[in-house]
């Protein structure tokens, strides 16, 4: 899965965050209660980076996401949407990340032909002890949308 | 629209934590215009005992509809603050907390880029209170009766844990007696006690002990349905008939001296015993049963020898018949255990003096076919003993798990069997070998037997027969002297197992053993509220096991059911609007707990509040919306997104 590569790729790439930028982000996290928006929490407990862009929306499992949401989430304006979950077999509720994760595979391939990029889309798993993971993934996602608003705006300026 | 509601945001300064990185005069500003029209109270330590104390007061004055706090993450105080809507007199569910300090203050650097941040999601949280709706706990009252299927030692254990707090156990065991597998088995790993006299107590207080009038013991009896949930389960139990009074008969056993017909006793592999009989000496309850198969009379011949002989009259009941009856509990334990595997024997089992661990065992056993003497079906004793460990297990093909008690129980029939004929070669042909445990070093290092590692089974190969019959073993060349062969084969779960899960639609493993909630951290909890799991239905485990997992199987239940308490269930569960609902029935296997169920009446899905532990996932994946998330509805969510992209 695209996410998985992507979590891989920002291994080696530093990210800053971006602070000066006039171009305001929109991010929208949906993170499960157990997991990953613990995983957040001791990003902040660790006071890791996060980037000022993201807001997180809390919920009981990634499981709850519906594709639709996200969808109204890029229609509303969202630049990236991130859907982040328990690691596979770490599911408070068993298999709701499971669910999650094939939603997000089958919402991967529905986005583009919505005209979506679907480098703006990011479903992830964070443990609650992935603090470190978490700063990175959501810093990395982050610049990753920069660079596609970047070239958007580069292409609208040729038209 | 109805009258405009009112809403308190409490801006938590959390000791400076928060307030040293977010301005609340701008964060206060940047809100002064959401519909909402909040109030502010700016509070430096609002967890605080005495702060608390001051904004209890504070919102029993307000009265407002709807509560934003602004502070750290729900997952520290959203308890604390839904107890301080409570004390106010306010529905605890009208709160939405944002986490400004672990997920704002502490993560952003730029204390411009953090309050624009914490008054963005202000904003999300104010748009999503105005769709919060107040929520109540459903109190519902519960039995605290138990019913334990399966009478084994963790079962036992599990009825007896419970009796002795008191409580009331319906005892469901589908043998004519009680204690499982190890009352058949003569000596027990590692300390050779004998399996009969270590369970005794156990079997004796459940039977006759002070707490015995509380287990109503069902023997030869079966669960065939079950409805209901946590708290008010309705089991509906098949008994078959044992055509003897219980209450009558003195277990003297005269019966079954004179019956004429004989069957195979299946308790002891080989051997029989008569029609009417009990299966092995010392089986309790001390009573026969008549199995009418094989009863003359019950068969339409002329024979009345029991009934004439015995000493008690009106005791041989021979119109007897299968009843079934109804059973309420709070909670049932599964305690219906494992067993080997009888098929898929591998090749050179059709050779003669083929044995398995549980037929060994009876063969040893002083109230086993032979008396406890180690004898061929000739009755002479063998030269050689195999005991070839790992025979299917460990297999990929067949089954790929380790059956984890046979080393155990290999090392104590080489012993048991050296003791029994001194001059028996034995040997154990292993692939691997697992013995932890500090009291299993004393059987191992004491070990005499001759030991032959092979590859696995194809690795092997039976030869001649009689007292000449050897196993060769192909990678080594070297040949066994195996007159007689022990095959320990793989532990798979039970028939019993196997039938209660396909009942309560439980989780099971690849093995088809039942799975716990967690592995590790609840190894004796279903994934179904109110069913509990002891023994070996769970995987293949030892004595030791099953009475650890029976007294925590009856934990649970204790801890669960309590007298006098009523059950509370969380507000926050799944709700199916049934006008809506189309039927699709998408949602009814995606809900691990078995919560959603078909409802025929009014052609919709239903969930039961009780068994619904509220994560979501039949709500998202309704394509109706027909179903409602209390606390994470749609309309809260949709109203928190658009919140946080405004």
């Amino acid at each position: 899965m695209s996410c998985q590569t992507l979590s891989q790729l920002q291994q080696s790439v530093p990210v800053p965050i971006d602070t000066g930028s006039d171009q305001k982000l929109k991010i929208v996290a949906f993170l499960c209660n157990w997991c990953s928006y613990a995983g957040a929490d001791k990003a902040g407990a660790n006071q890791l980076p996060v980037p000022a862009e993201l807001s997180v929306i809390r919920v009981m499992c990634s499981g709850r996401v519906e594709p639709t949401l996200i969808l109204e989430a890029f229609a509303s304006g969202a630049d990236g949407v991130m859907v982040l979950a328990c690691h596979p077999g770490d599911c408070h509720y068993k298999q709701g990340n499971l669910q999650a994760a094939c939603r997000a595979e089958l919402l991967e391939k529905l986005l583009p032909q919505l005209g979506v990029d679907a480098q703006r889309f990011c479903f992830d798993y964070i443990s609650a002890a992935e603090a470190e993971k978490f700063s990175r993934l959501t810093s990395g996602f982050c610049a990753r949308l920069q660079v596609i608003c970047k070239k958007q705006v580069a292409a609208k300026n040729i038209v | 629209m109805t009258a405009p509601t009112k809403t308190i945001v409490i801006l938590c300064s959390c000791s400076g934590i928060i307030s040293d990185r977010i301005n609340w005069e701008k964060v206060q500003a940047l809100l002064k215009n959401h519909p909402a029209r909040p109030e502010f109270v700016v509070d430096e330590l609002a967890c605080g005992a005495d702060n608390l104390e001051h904004l209890t007061k504070l919102l029993r004055g307000e009265k407002p509809d709807n509560l934003v706090v602004a502070a750290c993450s729900p997952r520290d105080h959203e308890a604390t603050f839904r107890k301080l809507l409570a004390d106010a007199g306010v529905n605890p569910w009208q709160l939405q907390m944002v986490n400004l300090r672990e997920q704002v203050a502490w993560v952003t650097a730029d204390p411009q880029q953090a309050t624009n941040k914490a008054a963005r999601m202000i904003f999300a949280a104010l748009n999503r209170v105005q769709h919060h709706k107040p929520l109540f706990e459903r109190r519902q009252a519960i039995r605290t009766e138990v019913a334990v299927i399966g009478a084994g030692p963790a079962g036992m254990q599990a009825a007896l844990t419970l009796a002795r707090a008191g409580r009331k156990v319906a005892l469901i065991e589908k043998e004519p007696f009680i204690g499982g597998l190890p009352v058949r088995f003569e000596e027990l790993f590692p300390n050779l006690e004998c399996g009969p006299c270590l369970l005794e107590p156990l079997m004796g207080d459940l039977l006759h002990g002070f707490e015995s009038d509380l287990v109503q013991l069902h023997t030869l009896a079966e669960v065939i349905a079950v409805t209901g949930s946590f708290g008010n389960w309705n089991l509906t139990v098949r008994k078959n008939p044992r055509y003897i009074n219980p209450d009558l008969c003195i277990g003297c056993m005269i019966c079954a001296e004179v019956c004429p017909s004989k069957r195979n006793n299946r308790w002891n592999v080989d051997g029989e015993i008569s029609a009417v009989d009990s299966p092995f000496a010392g089986a309790l309850p001390n009573l026969p049963h008549i199995d009418s198969s094989f009863c003359l009379k019950l068969q339409g011949k002329d024979c009345n020898i029991c009934q004439e002989n015995c000493p008690v009259p009106d005791t041989i009941i021979f119109d007897d018949a299968a009843s079934e009856f109804q059973l309420q509990a709070g909670a049932i334990i599964i305690a219906s255990g494992a067993d080997e595997l009888q098929d898929k024997l591998p090749a050179f089992a059709s050779g003669t003096e083929i044995h398995t661990a549980y037929s060994f065992e009876r063969l040893l056993a002083m109230n086993g076919p032979t008396g406890g003497e180690l004898l061929k079906k000739d009755g002479t004793p063998p030269a050689s003993l195999a005991i070839l460990h790992c025979a299917g297990s460990l297999d990929k093909e067949n089954t790929p798990y380790c059956s984890a008690t046979c080393c155990r129980a290999g090392i104590k029939y080489a012993h048991l069997a050296a003791a029994r004929l001194p001059e028996l070669t034995v040997t154990r042909l292993v692939r691997e070998q697992v013995i932890p445990g500090v009291d299993a070093a004393v059987p191992f290092h004491n070990d005499h037997s001759h030991v032959v590692r092979y590859q696995g089974l194809p690795d092997l190969a039976l030869q001649g027969s009689g007292n000449e019959q050897t196993i060769h073993c192909n990678s080594t060349g070297e040949q066994v002297a195996a007159e007689m062969v022990l095959l320990l084969r793989p532990i798979i779960p039970s028939q019993g197992t196997a039938s209660i899960a396909e009942l309560l639609e439980l989780e099971r493993d690849n093995a088809g053993f039942l799975s716990p909630l967690h592995p590790l951290a609840d190894p004796c909890a279903s994934s179904v509220k109110g069913i509990y799991l002891a023994g070996s239905c769970r995987g293949a485990a030892d004595l030791r096991d099953a009475f650890a997992s029976g007294t925590a199987a009856a934990g649970h239940a204790l801890s669960a059911l309590v007298e006098g308490r009523e059950l509370v269930v969380d507000p926050q569960v799944a709700s199916v609007n049934t006008s809506i609902c189309a039927g699709c029935k998408t949602c009814l296997p995606l809900c691990p707990y078995k919560a959603i169920s078909w409802n025929e009446q009014d052609n919709s899905a239903f969930v039961t509040d009780i068994l619904c532990r509220g994560c979501g996932v039949c709500v998202a994946a309704c394509p109706a919306g027909a179903i409602s998330g209390q606390g994470f509805t749609r309309e809260m969510l949709r109203a928190e997104l658009k919140g946080v992209l405004s």
